[in-house]
């Protein structure tokens, strides 16, 4: 029973953090009409600044976190800025310049760093007992601040002015721009939004997986598998899939071992789409 | 009489019968028939080595190509590179080493898995296609960990025996060079024969889908199309793969080396044929410059794609054919 209880805690703290990197990717697709495919490579990113913060510079992991976030929201935002924004309209273009992104980053760090894995783990160890469950503190931790990203988001989101726009534009950006919203300031910010949020992910999770120029590529699988299974550009559709795909991992991983989890989930998720091809909460939205 | 020859006039104007092959099409066969005489001319280890890539990237892209020809970019090549590539590999275990039954089983298995699943990703709209095709690539490389007593596992199937050709082994390097230039010329015929006969169908797809679709193209009839032969495209790309290594491993067909071919096909032009074969001759050529750094080479086609997709969409062909037509005039 207490492997169960595990698994189970093990489960929702890796959907917390999927939820991050698919919330991330589905605000760019359902604002921007975007494919973010370099998503793989801000979170990789994230880990590196962090990285860089707590072993070159010496500062202490909470602030390296921090400026994780905000290099990671910086290089996004300038991205959209410069290049996205002269093709936001031609879903292919942008998908290749993304590409293009994650192609470059992840040389960029290569070149940097080199192609082996670094040494960075998490600064608080042990592990959490109550009775005979026995949870790694690091999980606890990544999945309160996981946690307290996400209600941050949802408010955002929900109860802000800004993010009333976001979803505006989102809903329908010809009668959002009639009503006044300017998508030239607005999708910069919900690029770095989002990608922001990866960078976090990053920073919190390759200290407890690891570090190295390849960790990008299974992020955007995952990433890709979460929105397909919720609904491209739904929101609480992408948070349930993360969940869903979390915890599903979790359990097969502790009950099957390797790879078969995955590879079932995978298939699951296209024989869902022979079903329902807009995923679990995905509606007909946008022409893409 | 008269009206009957002027209907006949007509219908011969409207549905006028596309040429079999067009100049880009002759074009590059052309190449391809040109190419064998490269092993022919020279012992170059080095040139063998670089134009066995290329002969390999080519064929790759150009699946890749037929795709982008209806505005769908694809990345479920390695996967049915590694269905084509594991067939001969898992025949070879067999001793069934003969070219042209392995050449069709490369290129039919490949197919026949592509009609359904084109069934259901052809369903979904471009975006959704995109990442499908992403997470069929990643299904491919775990149902070839999963499944070792067949594939291999992770140590994959080494010593894939050299195919024969009518009877006799092409075992010399000179020998699989050669096959390897057969390949590409029938993966280019194929190709060619196919845009070129639908030229318009997929022109139109690409244009505007619903558009097309309302004047009564049946657009699933023909993206289902292209997905199949581009399939088996990509599975004649995976046995030249075998073929150049003697061995079919995972990390050969690793779902991101789809990115590559996307990037020989982007980066040389998706106007014409010939964009592919001259992307990836550049690119893989270049690529081999690097040397021991080989892996900065994706850096490279990083910054091309960016130029490409913000400065010069035609790619290096449609750029070339631009700046031609505005000498000429």
């Amino acid at each position: 029973m207490h492997v169960f209880l595990e698994a189970g805690i093990i489960g929702i703290s890796l959907g917390a953090q999927y939820a991050l990197l698919a919330l991330g990717f589905t605000l760019i697709f359902g604002i921007l009409g975007v494919v973010n495919f370099a998503h793989g490579g801000f979170y990789m990113l994230g880990g590196y600044v962090a990285y860089t913060c707590v072993s070159g510079l010496g500062l202490p992991y909470p602030v390296a976190v921090l400026i994780a976030v905000l290099a990671t929201g910086a290089l996004g935002w300038v991205f959209e800025l410069l290049l996205i924004e002269r093709l936001v309209d031609d879903h292919l273009a942008t998908l290749m310049l993304t590409l293009a992104l994650y192609l470059i980053i992840s040389t960029g760090v290569l070149a940097v760093f080199g192609p082996i894995s670094m040494e960075f783990s998490f600064p608080v160890g042990g592990a959490f007992r109550a009775g005979p469950i026995y949870v790694p503190r690091e999980n606890l931790i990544v999945l309160a601040v996981c946690l307290i990203a996400l209600g941050g988001l949802w408010l955002i989101l929900f109860r802000t002015d800004l993010g009333r726009a976001l979803r505006a534009l989102a809903d329908d950006r010809a009668v959002a721009r009639a009503q006044g919203l300017h998508p030239r300031v607005l999708f910069p910010l919900a690029f770095a939004l989002a990608t922001g949020l990866a960078g976090l992910t990053g920073a919190l999770v390759t200290p407890i997986l690891s570090l190295s120029p390849g960790v990008g590529d299974p992020v955007l699988a995952t990433s890709f598998l979460t929105v397909i299974l919720g609904g491209l550009g739904s929101l609480g559709g992408a948070a349930l899939a993360a969940f869903v795909v979390g915890i599903v991992e979790a359990y097969t991983s502790v009950y099957f071992g390797g790879s078969i989890g995955a590879l079932v989930l995978f298939v699951l998720v296209l024989l869902l789409l022979v079903f329902r091809p807009t995923g679990l909460l995905g509606r007909e939205t946008r022409g893409a | 009489m008269d009206a009957t020859r002027q209907d006949a006039g007509m219908t011969e104007t409207l549905v006028r019968r596309e040429p079999l092959l067009g100049g880009a099409e002759i074009a590059a066969i052309l190449v391809f028939v040109a190419t064998f005489a490269i092993p022919l001319l020279t012992k170059s280890v080095l040139v063998y080595s670089v134009l066995n890539q290329i002969l390999v990237g080519v064929i790759a892209a150009q699946s890749v190509w037929i795709m982008l020809r209806m505005n769908l970019l694809s990345f479920a090549t390695p996967a049915f590179m590694a269905i084509g590539g594991y067939t001969v590999a898992i025949a070879g275990r067999f001793d069934i080493t003969d070219a042209v039954l392995m050449t069709a089983a490369a290129f039919l298995l490949p197919a026949l898995v592509a009609v359904p699943l084109g069934a259901l990703v052809l369903r979904l709209r471009g975006t959704y296609f995109v990442l499908v095709t992403f997470v069929l690539s990643q299904i491919m490389q775990l149902v070839l960990f999963e499944t070792p007593s067949l594939t291999g596992g992770s140590n994959g199937i080494a010593g894939v025996p050299p195919v024969t050709l009518f009877g006799s082994e092409l075992a010399s390097y000179r020998q699989m060079l050669l096959f390897a230039c057969l390949l590409a010329l029938l993966a280019t015929l194929i190709t060619a024969l196919l845009t070129r006969h639908f030229r318009q169908h997929f022109a139109a797809i690409e244009e505007n889908e619903v558009l097309a679709e309302s004047l009564g193209l049946v657009v699933w009839r023909y993206k289902a199309l292209g997905f199949v032969v581009a399939a088996g495209v990509a599975g004649l790309a995976g046995y030249s793969l075998v073929n150049m290594l003697l061995t079919a491993h995972p990390s050969s067909f690793d779902s991101i080396t789809a990115v590559d071919f996307i990037a020989y096909t982007i980066v040389g032009g998706r106007v014409s044929i010939l964009g592919p074969i001259v992307g990836s001759t550049l690119l893989i050529w270049a690529t081999n410059l690097f040397g021991t750094h080989g892996q900065y080479a994706q850096g490279l086609y990083g910054v091309l794609i960016l130029v490409v997709v913000l400065a010069a969409r035609g790619g290096i062909v449609g750029s070339v054919a631009a700046l031609s037509r505005r000498w000429r005039s």
